[in-house]
Parts: structure tokens; C-alpha cells; sequence
């Protein structure tokens, strides 16, 4: 028999993770993906990225601060958070991130901690700094210079591959949803998380930093890289599922195959990547803010095709579940807000930390 | 009191010796365990659906039993019109399908729940201590039935529990006393002579998405392979189109 079938009663299922999801899954991917950033400078010492490794660990910082407040959210019952801790859960991926996670951020800031160190000294030293007494306490005494950044910068390090690890297999091991349940997204997550990090750094260059040219060349350097990687990635995913040659690729285009949305969410993600790799093929230079910006756009949109639009498809019923983008807490308003934490973030470590390293010096200060 | 100290420090150490073992040869479990239940029975349910009339009658004893709120459900009869292309004179038809939690004894939504709030018992049936809960909305990924919510009340994990608080006292789910057809048979499978067991003895069942070797423990008699898995369907419930195919916006 060859039916032609007509849902007429069923249920949706609302959505379980939330744009908080979203939300954390792009600000730890830009975090962990960031201190990658920061190794040429600081791990192998390479004077010239000094720039790009100061943007780095200041994005790296930043988001992951954040992260970890959106991630408390999409908890629904919050304030049981501490249950992971009590209830350790050897065989579930999410148990483990809730131990990686601290682990990565005490590191993080530690390994900050280590590359201001030497900058907090002369800030202590500057006439008329109320924070001096803190900041002497902080540059923990005549250390030399770089004391402690190349241990802490592998820790670090690890503990960054340690939540990519995780966090993409926390969502892999997911067979009942084909979109997800496949060796090719943790990779992707990995690769949006450079694409990602490296537009906010494009952009923190622009905005809060001096505009330096060579930075913005670097970075878009490494653009290049990780979108060229992030297509690589996705082309083979699509060309398995195409070819048949993995069954959860070929199930997920088929729950997609015909629906206008998927198409123009694929139209969409292809543009998303092309058009900031050709700008920052040919123009280098001037093109930061246009190429960061489609970037974190390109991070941040994957991360919601995946998390919201994997979630409208039914996994027993016909067609997609609808989802209507609620503007409150659970919606808009988390979204904006998180994005708000980390600008004030942002605004915290640059009002309060030596993150480029230029410090007025005494003379300076005194011929203001 | 010199000998009380003997004594004390007697006890130390053997309460340090104890746990040294314990720990030593109690290892870290690699996989979640059940807990709870007898394991004299395994609960199970047998859906006729040759005697199922699509009524509705199993959802609303359901919500009247365990009150999840207005608009989510732990049992619902997803019902589809069905046509033969093939043949286009013939008149439509109509499938019915109650679904539920199938207390897999696979169950894929267990191990990944991070704080082990989500268990299966002895006898099978998978429950949630939503006391433990942290509503991180995990086991809703994981479960391939779409059976589980985040219920919006009590902000944690919510799914069918084979009514188990009347199971436990000799009383049949909700949904089985009230299906006017008889459609809902329950019972355990560890009894050869429960009604459920000769059902499976004498009838071709078959279980929904075989491929996940879950092992459900839901069967189904009538069940036609285009409704096992996800169905392949029109879905005009949430998208209203006219005749021109244009979209029916709500007025």
C-alpha cells in the first residue's frame, strides 16, 4: 500500500532547552576556542601576536563568565544546580561538564591572572590609584616577568579541549534526534566556536582596542582557517547523509528534506560563511568589523538551527512542531540580557585590568 | 577514662580500615542501576489498537489522575487519516495510536540524567524523583518517543509512570480502567498467566522504533509499519492552509 497520511490529532512538545542553551553553548565555545588565540603569544612566545593573545584571553574571560550564567538559566529548576555535586553521575556527559566546566574557568582566570600579573605591579605604583593596595596583593610580589603563564597557559588549554570534549558529546550522544546523534558535530562545534571567537575579537580590535592593522590581519588570517574548516565540516556531513554513508545524516535530511524553512536556514548558513571568507581572502585589512560581525552571526546561528530547529522536529509525529519565539526571560529578554552580562563583563575587566597591557606611566599621568 | 581512650582510638581505627576497604572494593559504578520495585514482576502494556476507537478517554483519565498541566499530557491517541494513492476511489481511513512512555528496558533517557533523578525500578517501570530533578531537560532529548516534558508547573522532567502509585495498591493505570474499547491491557510479563503474557503468546506485536533497541515494553497488536516509527505525514494541525495552499493566519 502506498498511503498518503494526514496527522489530524497530536501534541507538541515544547522545546525542553531554551535559547539559554543557545546562549551558553555559543559563549563557551567562543571562551574555550579564544584561548586558542592566545597561545602564539603566551605559550610559545611569539612577540607579534601579543595583540591577538590579549584579545583572545579577554574574549576567552569574558564569555566564559557569561557562559556559565546562561547555562545556570536554562536549568529549570536553578537552584538545584548544587545537585550535580552531590549526585555525581559517572556515565552521563553532563555530569562530568559540571565539574570540566569550574575547572576550565579557575584555570582561565588564573592563567589571566598570570599574563596581568606584571602589568597589576605598575598599576600598583601609579599615584593616586585607589586600588593600588589590591592590585600590589595581586602581582603577588617581584616575580619575573611571565612567571607561571606557560603551566597555567596548558592547563588551560586542556581544560579548554576538556569542555569542547563534553559539550559536544553531551549533545552527540543523542540518537533519538538524527540532527545531532553524529561524529561530525562535536567537529562543528568546534569549528563555529573559532569562527566565533575570532569575530569578537575582530571586533573587540575595532571597539575597545587600538585598531592595530596587523591584529586585524591575523585574525582575519585565522578566519580563513576556521570558516574553511567550519565548510569542510558541513559539506562532509551533507555529502554523507546524501551518499547514504551515515544513516543519522540521512535521517536528518530527510526530516528536513521539502521544508522551505530548512532550505532557506541552509541558503542562509552558506552565505553566512562564504561571504565573510572572500572578504577576508581580499581585504585583510579594514574589512574587521563586516567579517566579525557575519562571524559571530555564523557561530551564534548555527548554534540555534541546531538547539531551537532541531528541537521543532517531532520525533514519532509528522511535520515540525511550531516554536514561537517567546519575548521574555525564556526568549528575547535572556538572549539580550546575556549578551548584556557580557558587555558589562567586558566593561568590568577593561575598566579594572591592565587587558591590553598599555599603562599610563607616572609621567605620563602627571602631565595630564 | 584511659580506657575509654583505648577504646576510641581502638574504634578509629577500625572505622578508618573500614571505609579504606570499602572504598578500595566498592569501585564506582559504570552504569546506572535499578532501584526499587519487586523484581517478581515486570509491569508491561498491550495496546490493542484493532479496539481502539480514538475516543480520548485514556487522555483525560490520565490528566484527571495525575494532573499535568492544561495543555501537556502524558498519554495522548495521535490519530491520522489515511489514504491508499493507489487506490482513489476507495474511501479514507483512520489509524489510531495511543502513545505513552514504554518503560524501555533500554531506556536511553536514564543514563543521561546528570543527578540520577530519573531511575528504573526492579520491576521495570522507569520513574522521575523530581524532588532531585534539576529540570536540565536532558532525558527530554534523549527519549525517542517524545514521551517526556518539562512539566511547566513543576519546572522538572514529567512523563508517564504506568500510574504506579495505583499499581502498587492493586489498581490498574487510569488510562487502562477507563479505554472503552479495552484497547489498554496491563500487566506483568513475569506471569505466564497474567492476560498480558497470553496477549503476546498469541498475537503478532510489534513495538514502536524497533531501531533504538530500546526495548520497549509497550506492545502494539495491529500495528502497521507506517505508524512504528516517525510517521511520514502531513501535519496540518499547526499550519492551516487554504485552497490556494496560502497560509490561514489566526484572526
Amino acid at each position: 500500500m502506498n498511503p498518503n497520511i494526514i496527522e489530524t490529532i497530536n501534541i507538541t512538545r515544547a522545546a525542553a532547552w531554551q535559547p539559554w542553551a543557545v546562549q551558553y553553548f555559543f559563549l563557551i565555545g567562543t571562551s574555550l576556542t579564544a584561548v586558542f588565540l592566545t597561545l602564539p603569544a603566551f605559550l610559545m612566545g611569539k612577540q607579534s601576536y601579543t595583540k591577538i593573545g590579549r584579545l583572545g584571553l579577554l574574549t576567552a574571560v569574558s564569555c566564559g563568565i557569561a557562559g556559565v550564567v546562561a547555562l545556570l538559566a536554562d536549568l529549570h529548576q536553578p537552584g538545584r544546580f548544587w545537585h550535580f555535586y552531590t549526585d555525581f553521575t559517572a556515565w552521563s556527559w553532563m555530569s562530568w561538564g559540571s565539574f570540566l566546566l569550574p575547572v576550565f574557568l579557575i584555570a582561565l582566570v588564573l592563567y589571566a591572572w598570570a599574563v596581568y600579573r606584571p602589568d597589576l605591579g605598575r598599576m600598583a605604583e601609579q599615584p593616586g590609584t585607589i586600588l593600588a593596595p589590591l592590585y600590589k596583593a595581586l602581582a603577588f610580589g617581584d616575580k619575573p616577568e611571565g612567571w607561571l603563564v606557560r603551566p597555567l597557559a596548558v592547563v588551560t588549554v586542556l581544560a579548554a579541549c576538556s569542555i569542547a570534549l563534553y559539550t559536544g558529546m553531551e549533545v552527540m550522544v543523542i540518537k533519538a534526534r538524527p540532527l545531532w546523534h553524529t561524529p561530525f558535530l562535536p567537529l562543528m562545534y568546534l569549528f563555529t566556536g573559532m569562527v566565533g571567537s575570532t569575530g569578537v575579537c575582530l571586533l573587540l580590535n575595532r571597539i575597545i582596542g587600538d585598531g592595530d592593522r596587523d591584529a586585524e590581519r591575523g585574525l582575519n588570517r585565522f578566519l580563513l582557517v576556521a570558516l574553511g574548516l567550519m565548510m569542510l565540516n558541513g559539506a562532509l556531513w551533507f555529502g554523507s547523509g546524501w551518499a547514504g554513508v551515515s544513516a543519522p545524516a540521512q535521517r536528518a535530511l530527510a526530516s528536513m528534506s521539502g521544508n522551505k524553512e530548512w532550505i532557506t536556514v541552509a541558503v542562509w548558513a552558506g552565505l553566512s560563511a562564504i561571504v565573510p571568507f572572500v572578504i577576508a581572502w581580499f581585504k585583510p585589512v579594514g574589512s574587521g568589523v563586516i567579517t566579525g560581525l557575519i562571524a559571530v552571526h555564523s557561530a551564534w546561528m548555527f548554534r540555534w538551527t541546531i538547539f531551537i530547529n532541531g528541537q521543532m522536529l517531532p520525533k514519532t509525529g509528522s511535520g515540525v512542531y511550531p516554536y514561537h519565539f517567546p519575548l521574555g526571560s525564556e526568549g528575547l529578554l535572556g538572549v539580550v540580557g546575556t549578551f548584556g552580562l557580557w558587555v558589562l563583563i567586558i566593561v568590568v575587566l577593561i575598566t579594572f585590568l591592565p587587558w591590553d597591557g598599555r599603562i599610563a606611566t607616572p609621567d605620563r599621568a602627571a602631565s595630564r | 577514662m584511659e580506657k575509654s581512650r583505648r577504646n576510641f582510638l581502638k574504634n578509629v581505627g577500625k572505622v578508618t580500615a573500614g571505609a579504606v576497604t570499602v572504598m578500595t572494593v566498592t569501585p564506582v559504578s559504570a552504569e546506572p542501576k535499578r532501584r526499587g520495585g519487586d523484581p517478581k514482576h515486570r509491569w508491561a502494556m498491550v495496546i490493542d489498537l484493532r479496539k481502539c476507537i480514538g475516543c480520548q478517554a485514556c487522555t483525560v483519565s490520565c490528566s484527571m489522575e495525575n494532573v499535568p498541566p492544561i495543555g501537556q499530557f502524558r498519554t495522548i491517541v495521535s490519530q491520522y487519516e489515511v489514504k491508499n494513492v493507489d487506490k482513489p476511489g476507495q474511501p479514507v481511513d483512520y489509524f489510531m495510536l495511543p502513545r505513552l512512555c514504554n518503560h524501555c528496558d533500554n531506556p536511553p533517557c536514564i543514563p543521561v540524567c546528570p543527578v540520577q533523578a530519573t531511575y528504573q525500578q526492579e520491576d521495570g517501570v522507569v520513574l522521575i524523583d523530581n524532588e532531585v530533578c534539576v529540570g536540565c531537560g536532558y532525558c527530554v532529548q534523549a527519549c525517542p518517543y517524545d514521551a517526556r516534558f518539562i512539566n511547566e508547573e513543576t519546572k522538572t522532567a514529567d512523563k508517564c509512570t504506568f500510574c504506579y502509585h495505583r499499581v502498587r495498591v492493586g489498581l490498574l493505570p487510569a488510562c487502562v480502567e477507563s479505554c472503552v474499547g479495552g484497547a489498554r491491557i496491563f500487566g506483568d510479563v513475569r506471569d505466564p498467566n497474567s492476560e498480558v503474557s497470553k496477549l503476546l503468546d498469541t498475537n503478532d506485536v510489534k513495538v514502536l522504533r524497533p531501531e533504538m533497541n530500546t526495548k520497549p515494553h509497550n506492545y502494539y497488536i495491529g500495528m502497521d509499519e507506517h505508524f512504528e516509527g516517525k510517521v511520514q505525514g502531513e501535519s496540518p494541525i499547526w499550519d492551516i492552509r487554504n485552497a490556494k495552499g496560502e497560509e490561514i493566519e489566526e484572526s
